[in-house]
């Protein structure tokens, strides 16, 4: 699957996406997904929860193990998916569609990367 | 790529104290080296990172008898735990993370006691098709485990008494356990003991990896830090209290009439429930889900609430009086039987 130019990436294997309104959504990328394997459940943080650039926010379980998530920015959670409760196998599917919170108040970002660059870390990871 | 192994045992049977340093260890495990620490934990159900301990233990049961209730921070499902089963735990970096060299390992262990093993789908290991290892996954930072059970002589009767539930009447998100047939490898060779079996184990670490073992140096352990760890894991938020919402119905005829409960858990706590009944005592009844309201998910508080019930006109003096002594206390030996009845109802069912 090809990582959309529209994103930006963390070393951790989040994907961010900076909406016009100043928050942002965060995902698993597709290397993520694959690496994991299916996953059966995922732990979000409660809206209004504080979230820090580098942190876990949260976790998911996948057949392989539990595996924490990383915020890429600090801010405030202002919306989670609630709808992968119910359906975790959407991470595995549709990956890039999958966010799993909106943070707004952003006052902090990890260094990211653009989708070519991080492709090109993805081929180091897989060395 | 390993350079460097080290080898961890503990007496420690209390198994917040275990959980709590196998957490530590796989935080401070060094760049290069693998860690194998094991352990064991005295009468305990674990359950996985995002399981449903209602649906998968009898916690009152288990409690009642002594026993442990803890939630691992790795994924999968729910194992019983006695001074017959060891466990053990690869702390790694997750560049060195190598699940079936790990996997050698505990194969190799074995075969040196004279059991041929196989890794079984994924987190199995058995012999001849029967389960004796269950193996679970944690990373957080670079850093992982993987840890599993080693069933040498476990009582059997008891893994059965409290992870057999059937609880069909139990809604719940969260990840279910999937049974398997087990047998303890004294079984398959009545001359193995926890203690050679965890020699085996050093000595199979060696060889896979080919490197020397040696022991942790105890001056790596920070008990402050193990401490904090300890209170996460004993603490009732982190056992009970995870945001898995579920509903839990159950039911049963007593001599006073049905009844029927119908309880809305989430983060461990009470958020609605439905009595019906046609028993006598309706003031009693309905006044029952007003006091179990926020109450914590567990047998003990819940019949700790309802004897906050003592009648509308319980302290009343006049109204007693009022009443021919007959009467009220039939009244009162009804209501203290049906407490009874509902708290061995919620007993067997939490």
């Amino acid at each position: 699957m090809m990582n959309p130019e529209a994103l930006q990436y963390s070393k951790s294997h989040e994907w961010v996406k900076f909406e016009e309104d100043g928050t942002a959504s965060i995902g698993l990328t597709d290397y993520a997904q694959n690496a994991l394997g299916d996953l059966v459940f995922v732990n979000l943080p409660e809206i209004g929860d504080a979230v820090e650039a580098g942190e876990a926010f949260g976790d998911v379980e996948s057949v392989k193990a539990v595996s924490d998530v990383f915020s890429p920015v600090s801010g405030i959670v202002d919306e989670i998916n609630e709808e992968l409760l119910d359906a975790p196998e959407t991470m595995n599917s549709e990956p890039y569609e999958a966010w799993l919170i909106r943070v707004k108040e952003i006052t902090e970002k990890e260094e990211l990367m653009d989708a070519k660059a991080y492709e090109a870390f993805c081929e180091s990871q897989e060395e | 790529m390993i350079e460097k192994l080290t080898y961890c045992e503990t007496e420690n049977t209390y198994p917040y104290r275990n959980l709590a340093e196998e957490a530590y260890l796989t935080f401070h495990v060094e760049k290069g080296e693998c860690i194998l620490f094991l352990w064991q934990n005295r009468q305990t159900v674990v359950i996985g990172k995002n399981q449903n301990c209602w649906k998968e233990c009898r916690v009152s049961q288990l409690e009642e008898g002594g026993g442990y209730l803890v939630r691992r921070l790795s994924g999968g499902g729910a194992v019983f735990h006695d001074l017959g089963n060891l466990n053990f735990t690869f702390c790694v970096r997750e560049e060195d993370y190598d699940v079936s060299r790990q996997m050698d390992v505990i194969l190799e262990a074995v075969r040196l006691l004279g059991i041929e093993a196989e890794k079984t789908g994924r987190n199995d290991i058995t012999a001849d098709g029967r389960k004796f290892s269950g193996n679970a996954f944690y990373r957080s930072g670079g850093c992982c485990y993987h840890h599993g059970t080693l069933l040498v002589d476990v009582d059997q009767r008891k893994m059965a008494e409290y992870l057999q539930v059937s609880k069909e009447k139990l809604e719940s998100k969260g990840v279910n356990s999937v049974r398997s047939r087990t047998v303890n490898l004294k079984e398959l060779n009545p001359l193995i003991t926890v203690d050679a079996l965890k020699d085996a184990l050093r000595k199979a670490f060696g060889m896979v990896y080919s490197l020397p073992v040696q022991p942790l140096a105890p001056e790596r352990m920070d008990s402050a830090e193990i401490g904090r760890l300890q209170q996460k894991f004993e603490s009732h938020s982190w056992k009970y209290g995870r945001p898995i919402p579920f509903q839990h119905g159950m039911a049963q005829r007593f001599a006073w009439g049905d009844v029927q409960l119908q309880f809305q858990v989430n983060c461990g706590r009470v958020t609605d429930v439905n009595v019906f009944s046609d028993g006598m005592e309706q003031d009693f009844l309905s006044a029952l889900p007003e006091l179990w309201k926020d109450c914590p998910y567990d047998a003990a508080s819940l019949c700790c609430a309802m004897d906050q019930y003592r009648g509308e006109n319980g302290g009343d003096q006049a109204f007693s009086q009022t009443l021919s002594q007959t009467f009220s206390q039939t009244l009162s030996q009804t209501l203290s039987q049906m407490k009874e009845d509902i708290a061995s109802l919620l007993r067997a069912n939490l």
